[in-house]
């Protein structure tokens, strides 16, 4: 341990701590620019100068680097030290007097008009891009080019770098603004966009997945993590104060063993670009559901307010119309058969919170086939957003252009379509559309139906055993489903079939034992001949081969008895219990017996 | 030639080259630095040996090319050995008769020798000029004598016995005892005690120590190491293998810059000599050291001479300074303990060794001990190098050794120390010179430029000057001195144009403070030393700049004009005829006038006037 003065009093350190160091331990607040927690200490700036007395002279040091020892005296805020500081700040912002942060800076350190002439710079050429790039990432595609006056941060020979990585490092230490990574890289930067957000919003290679994940734990983007593609950066473990950051952890497998497993893997929405008549991905304002879902929550990308994009493609003004255009992919004959069943709901939802936040005045157009609110006081909800004024045009619309034909249509989306309860054609002009696009089964069901040993229906959903009498079922033992995996649901009836899959696998794990039925397969060791054939017709996946033995095995628990096997085997040494020819043969009996008893 | 393998090869090898050498003999001695080769030795060395072979003298007589005697006004310089006749502004149609009169009749041409310009006499021996009587040529001394492309030369001045005495009868804590007694400084600029600096390298932690020679000399005008390594490149070279016994060091670099060729080729011969006789590489005769040193040639980057940024760029990096915190002894060159020393200062090294540290101690004053090379250059009579004491006064080394002033002007200041040093005026010229003094009032010692100004020159330009080459000298790493020196350097250059404004000065002063405290390193930290000094000393001239928007010098081209006073003007017409711009009109033997419209100040008129008539105003 070091003890030195610190503004006249006494203060620890360790040993080979520098000033700032100390200093922030203290909660003493040195100024710094060119200083960066992730970055090794440069002393460029200057603006971290304290005043150290070493026992025979004063002197001024950098805090940024200079290293405590015993006894030393440093004055951090002294008049000398104060002034030469504000010097340096009028110095820069009489090169940088147009960039904000100087202008913040100077006005931080009450400098205001500089007594030199002024210059039209926005770079400080505190070299943290450039030590970022060199000495995180390892990169060095940009470095301090030229001498003295002359100095500037530049790509070797001002050629567009096919180094760099376009990792946007430099742009993120950049105090001032000035760094532009495309202006740097030889390659477009791609933008790491949120999942989260529908891709409205773009996030770090480290972030949040949800304001809501359990645990509420920062996730690193493994194909976007420059520590884990290079080896390299590692900046996020110098910011962690938890210190909770593992660039190391590998992606493992754990196998655990259960009773039974509930599927509840949900579903995806369409994708509604290849429906080139709605303009989807082609006019910017077209909008998916799930979009408009984001665009209106309170923690989306625009914090709530649903606004429409400009021609740079960002989100900046609220829409002065909106159409919403119900079934989109639901009950067609190109798409999906079936209703989508939550569509109806949240279009209305939609109307009602455009109402809302925008303004009541605001046209929402409704465009349906049918209105279909079924649930338990979803009705109401319906006849509520009627009286608030939301315009229902049935009839699905054909198209939707930028075309317009009218002054007024200028500049807006124009809705085509037909209004069939007034058996006429109409074109509507809005700013906004947006698109109930359909719920379809996710597209990895077909991969884990085949590892769970289930069946898709014929609308690619997992089916269950029985509709009406195992809708939690699967045709395999121990494997239920809850959710939109089976089938499209709103939240009510997602929760209730899941509380009803959790009750099943609970009762398994409860009893702790299964209760096969009688009528299951068995097949004679001593008649097969070890053809397999049983295995390849068996849905459930019973029948196991034993290698040893050369024969068929039947697994008792998950055997049906529905008799695939006994139909198949050329062999016939499969059989179902209680369903042996002579026993057959005996029921035969019994029933002609039975018969000739009443005198038939 | 074999190696050396011991004391004893080395002392046979010196007695030798001794006795092969008859002191009776008649050697022509002439100047090829850098001064008298652009004066042309070489055209005079053709004609000599030409005219020797011609006379039939070749086995009579020897001529030497040599390194820099240092009077660089007077170059080409020829010296005839034994008598030491001293020629200067030797050239090649004189030939002929020093051959016929002085080498083979043994007369002195009474019209071609040096004629001293305070005293008017012509004075025959080197020895005897005032230039050379004044000095006191302890590193310098042996440039007469040696060919620096010949390692015998130098062994014949018992070079390389310092090293002979250190390997086999010092140990290396006894080297750098003598270093330090004999008081020793960095003959660099910083002016750090150089024991100290070898032992803590010594003491430093880690296994690889390197040895470095700063031979980037940057000051304009200074040329003292440049000199050094072209006439007697082999003391610099034992120097090093010295200094790196003692510290345990077996790499070392020579950093001179690339703008050197002769010092860069001279060094390189010298380290093949070295080589080829067992005087550096592996098992040094015999004794077991091993030492090599590499060349690395600098780009000519002025911060280059900086030892951090050296480093940087001998490790290949950009040559830019780091903070010394840490210092370079323990953690320099790629991290390892270095030991960086100016040429000078590792000249100095063998003479230590060989006269003793009393000897060397008992020279220059109480901190600065030994004698320093300056370069004397600017507005005085004898231009050249110059080795004195430590702690002779200004006027001996200006007036007494320097000649004075030419051109019946007046001394008005003197620089020294580069670039970034201070300017004197003339009440301190009985300063005594050495490292305390010189930053008593304002300036540094440096590496030893001395830049002499007369009354013609505008002390606010000076600094303006030297603030310009410092702004394009700046590495630009660090706000103070990047944006200090550049707007230093714009009011400085707005009060030369007349843009000067109340106030200035304070800012001027204010900001100074700040570079050179601020700074990361000296060349920002010393960087102000212009401006300041010129400001302590030179108040008046600002102010004539600023308020009377006059520059009294007549140099800055918007604040003056010229006029031809009546009452002088003899009408004699010289200033007429060389006007380039046919501004000056007048009769013969009538009073001329200038046209202020068409006159660009060029000063023509102003310095051919016989009899003062131009006057500034």
């Amino acid at each position: 341990m070091i003890t030195f003065t610190l503004n006249g009093k006494q203060v620890e350190a360790e040993e080979g701590s520098t000033i700032l160091e100390v200093a922030q331990d203290y909660n003493v607040k040195i100024p710094t620019l060119c200083n960066h927690k992730a970055l090794e200490p440069a002393g460029l700036c200057r603006l971290c100068t304290v005043e150290l007395f070493d026992g025979r002279r004063t002197r001024f040091v950098t805090a940024c680097n200079y290293p405590v020892w015993e006894d030393m005296e440093v004055k951090t805020h002294s008049e000398d030290v104060i002034g030469h500081r504000k010097m340096i700040v009028e110095l820069l912002l009489a090169r940088c007097p147009n960039n904000e942060f100087v202008k913040g800076l100077a006005a931080e350190f009450g400098v205001e008009a500089p007594r030199f002439k002024l210059g039209d710079d926005d770079c400080v050429l505190c070299g943290l891009c450039v030590r970022m790039c060199a000495e995180r990432m390892g990169v060095s595609a940009i470095s301090m080019t030229g001498r003295g006056t002359d100095m500037r941060v530049e790509t070797p020979f001002q050629v567009k770098s096919d180094i760099c990585q376009v990792c946007g490092a430099c742009e993120s230490v950049c105090p001032t603004g000035r760094i532009d990574v495309r202006k740097i890289a030889k390659y477009e930067p791609r933008p790491l966009v949120s999942d989260w957000d529908v891709g409205l919003k773009e996030r770090g290679a480290i972030y949040m997945p949800f304001p809501q994940a359990v645990p509420l734990a920062a996730v690193i983007d493994s194909e976007a993590c420059a520590h884990i593609r290079t080896g390299n950066c590692g900046v996020c473990k110098e910011f962690c104060e938890a210190g909770a950051i593992d660039l190391d952890q590998k992606e493992e497998i754990i196998e655990v063993e259960v009773g039974s497993i509930i599927l509840a893997t949900g579903y995806d929405l369409m994708d509604t670009t290849p429906m080139k008549q709605y303009g989807y991905g082609v006019y910017p304002n077209v909008f998916t559901s799930l979009e408009f879902e984001r665009l209106s929550n309170a923690t989306g990308p625009t914090g709530g307010n649903i606004l429409m994009r400009n021609g740079n493609g960002e989100l900046t003004r609220p829409p002065e119309s909106v159409a919403i255009l119900h079934c989109i992919g639901s009950r067609d004959e190109n798409y999906h058969k079936y209703c989508s069943r939550v569509c109806c709901m949240y279009a209305l939802k939609y109307a009602h919170l455009i109402k809302e936040k925008v303004g009541h005045k605001t046209p929402v157009y409704n465009f349906y086939i049918d209105l279909r609110c079924f649930g338990k006081g979803y009705e109401e909800f319906y006849r509520r957003c009627q009286e608030e004024g939301t315009i229902f045009i049935r009839g699905r619309p054909s198209e939707i252009t930028d075309q317009a034909l009218t002054p007024k249509e200028e500049g807006k989306l124009i809705v085509i379509g037909e209004d069939t309860l007034m058996n006429r054609p109409c074109r509507v002009a809005v700013d906004m559309v947006v698109l109930c696009a359909a719920m379809e089964a996710r597209k990895d069901t077909a991969e884990v139906a085949r590892i769970f040993g289930i069946i898709q229906g014929a609308d690619g959903f997992f089916s269950e055993q029985h509709p009406k009498l195992a809708p939690l079922n699967t045709a395999m033992g121990g494997i239920f489903l809850a959710g939109a995996c089976q089938g499209p649901k709103d939240i009510p009836d997602t929760v209730a079939q899941a509380s009803g899959a959790a009750a099943r696998a609970l009762e398994l794990a409860i009893r702790g034992t299964v209760e096969i039925p009688s009528t299951i397969a068995w097949i004679d060791p001593d008649v097969c001949e070890g053809c397999m054939t049983c295995i390849k017709v068996c849905d459930y996946s019973a029948i196991e081969f034993d290698q040893q033995r050369g024969v068929s095995v039947v697994n008792q628990t998950l055997c049906n008895g529905c008799g695939s096997c006994v139909s198949n085997c050329p062999s016939k040494a499969a059989h179902v219990w209680q369903f042996s020819e002579g026993q057959i043969l005996t029921e035969f009996d019994g029933i002609m017996e039975g018969l000739q008893a009443v005198g038939m | 030639m074999n190696k050396l393998q011991s004391e004893k090869d080395y002392e046979s090898v010196r007695d030798q080259v001794k006795k092969e050498r008859d002191p009776e003999r008649l050697l022509v001695s002439i100047c090829a630095g850098s001064g008298c080769g652009a004066y042309g030795t070489e055209e005079v060395r053709e004609a000599l040996e030409k005219e020797i072979s011609k006379n039939g003298l070749k086995r009579k007589v020897e001529v030497k090319v040599t390194g820099c005697h240092g009077f660089c006004e007077q170059g080409p310089i020829m010296v005839i050995h034994p008598e030491g006749t001293f020629y200067p502004k030797v050239k090649p149609g004189d030939i002929p008769e020093i051959v016929a009169e002085t080498i083979v009749n043994g007369k002195v041409i009474k019209s071609k020798l040096y004629k001293d310009p305070v005293s008017k006499k012509r004075i025959a021996k080197e020895e005897d000029i005032p230039f050379y009587k004044g000095q006191h040529r302890i590193v310098f001394g042996n440039n007469g004598m040696i060919d620096p492309t010949k390692i015998d030369d130098y062994i014949a001045v018992d070079g390389y016995s310092a090293l002979v005495k250190v390997l086999f009868s010092m140990s290396s804590e006894e080297v750098i005892s003598a270093i330090k007694e004999s008081g020793l400084r960095g003959r660099g600029g910083g002016g750090f005690p150089t024991g100290i600096k070898w032992e803590t390298c010594r003491k430093a932690h880690g296994d690889i120590r390197y040895v470095m020679c700063n031979a980037d000399e940057g000051d304009p005008g200074a040329y003292m190491d440049r000199s050094l390594l072209e006439g007697n490149p082999h003391s610099v070279l034992e120097g090093m293998i010295i200094g790196a016994y003692a510290i345990g060091s077996h790499d070392g670099f020579i950093y001179v810059r690339n703008e050197y060729p002769l010092a860069v080729k001279n060094i390189g011969i010298a380290i093949k000599q070295a080589e080829e006789y067992g005087l550096l590489g592996k098992n040094i005769l015999g004794s077991g050291f091993d030492f090599t040193v590499k060349i690395s040639r600098g780009g000519g980057a002025f911060i280059c001479g900086e030892s951090t940024a050296l480093m940087r760029s001998l490790e290949g990096q950009v040559g830019r300074p780091r903070a010394k915190y840490i210092h370079t002894v323990d953690k320099g060159y790629r991290d390892s303990p270095s030991t960086l020393n100016n040429v000078e200062t590792w000249a100095n090294v063998p003479i230590i060794i060989n006269k003793g540290a009393e000897w060397y101690a008992s020279l220059g004053t109480e901190r600065s001990k030994g004698t320093k090379v300056f370069s004397l250059v600017g507005k005085v009579r004898n231009t050249g190098l110059v080795e004195v004491p430590m702690g002779a006064s200004l006027r001996t080394i200006i007036f007494d050794i320097g000649g004075g002033i030419p051109k019946k002007r007046k001394f008005k200041a003197v620089q020294t120390g580069g670039p970034s040093g201070g300017c004197i005026p003339e009440d301190l010229l009985d300063l005594p010179v050495d490292y305390q003094r010189l930053a008593e009032v304002g300036s540094i010692m440096g590496s030893g430029g001395m830049i002499v100004m007369d009354q013609d020159t505008c002390m606010v330009d000076v600094a303006r000057y030297f603030l310009e080459f410092l702004q394009e000298e700046s590495c630009g790493q660090c706000v103070p001195c990047r944006e200090g020196i550049k707007r230093l350097l714009e009011i400085l250059t707005d009060i030369c144009a007349g843009n000067g404004r109340e106030g200035d000065m304070e800012l001027l002063e204010e900001l100074s403070g700040t570079v050179s405290k601020l700074s990361l390193c000296a060349l920002g930290g010393t960087a102000p030393n212009p401006v300041l000094s010129t400001i302590r000393y030179f108040r008046k001239e600002y102010e004539a700049h600023i308020y009377d928007k006059k520059c009294p010098s007549g140099v800055c081209k918007e604040l003056f004009y010229y006029e031809i006073d009546e009452k002088k003007c003899n009408g004699c017409h010289i200033c007429c005829l060389r006007c380039p711009q046919e501004a000056i009109s007048g009769e013969k033997k009538k009073v001329h006038t200038i046209d202020q419209e068409k006159c660009i100040k060029c000063s023509i008129c102003y310095e051919s006037c016989k009899v003062d008539a131009v006057a500034i105003k």
